[in-house]
């Protein structure tokens, strides 16, 4: 089940990757309306965030689906981890704990499988 | 007061929505890749993110953020619920501390989120005063 679990944090790791990219793109400015959805960037973010998807639903050949969502959460830690080094936004103590809560969280749940 | 009910139901309406995805992602997962029922139903999956991704924006214009997003973190205690009903997954202790302790968790970012924002917030209105 190992390889399943990994292929889905790899997903959302993925789908985290994408989120960022679709906060870059919306701090540039367009020419219009269209032009927002319509460029390399959004477009990418979203092929990029198919292919998230992808990887879920092949994750759960194998993880139950009580753990999938767990997993999932994991993706908090992904955006503050990206967001810090991409965006430059700053992790407070208090997100840091919950960051660290999660992940306690998550082993916890995998115990229990 | 009565709007603000009226969003959270709505919030947890789509929040039950988006916790079907699993549903069908596991579903989608049983059968051969790229056969017809694994296209059905991984079809299903990309209309559920479609929706997800539009409703949430209408959520987000009525709701603060960090309700929006802590009650997302509900999406674990669906997932314990279908694996229980439709997959049979046994729910073990650990699986319910787990998630309760990853809601905390969620719930402690986003606010954590929303402090280091407020405060970013302060002092750019200080520098402005100054």
């Amino acid at each position: 089940m190992l390889k399943y679990a990994l292929i889905m944090l790899t997903g959302t790791f993925i789908a985290s990757v994408s989120q960022i990219v679709l906060k870059k793109a919306a701090e540039k400015e367009y020419p219009n309306k269209l032009a927002e959805y319509l460029n390399p960037m959004v477009m990418g973010a979203y092929v990029v965030f198919f292919a998230a998807s992808l990887c879920s639903v092949i994750g759960y050949k194998e993880v139950p689906l009580s753990l999938g969502p767990i997993l999932e959460a994991t993706g908090y830690i992904w955006v503050a981890i990206l967001g810090r080094i991409f965006l430059k936004e700053s992790i407070s103590k208090k997100k840091a704990l919950g960051l660290v809560v999660i992940i306690i969280g998550i082993i916890i749940a995998s115990a229990g499988v | 007061m009565k709007e603000k009910i009226k969003w959270f139901v709505i919030l947890h309406i789509i929040i039950l929505v988006y916790s079907l995805n699993s549903i069908c992602s596991k579903t989608a997962a049983q059968y051969e890749f790229l056969s017809p029922k694994w296209i059905f139903f991984y079809a299903i999956v990309v209309c559920i993110l479609g929706f997800y991704a539009i409703a949430w924006q209408q959520v987000l214009k009525h709701l603060p953020l960090i309700t929006t997003y802590a009650n997302k973190a509900v999406t674990t205690l669906w997932g314990l619920v279908w694996g229980f009903v439709i997959f049979h997954e046994g729910i073990t202790i650990q699986k319910v501390i787990g998630a309760a302790v990853v809601i905390l968790g969620v719930y402690l970012v986003v606010s954590g989120d929303e402090a280091g924002s407020a405060a970013k917030e302060d002092s750019k209105e200080d520098g402005n005063n100054a």
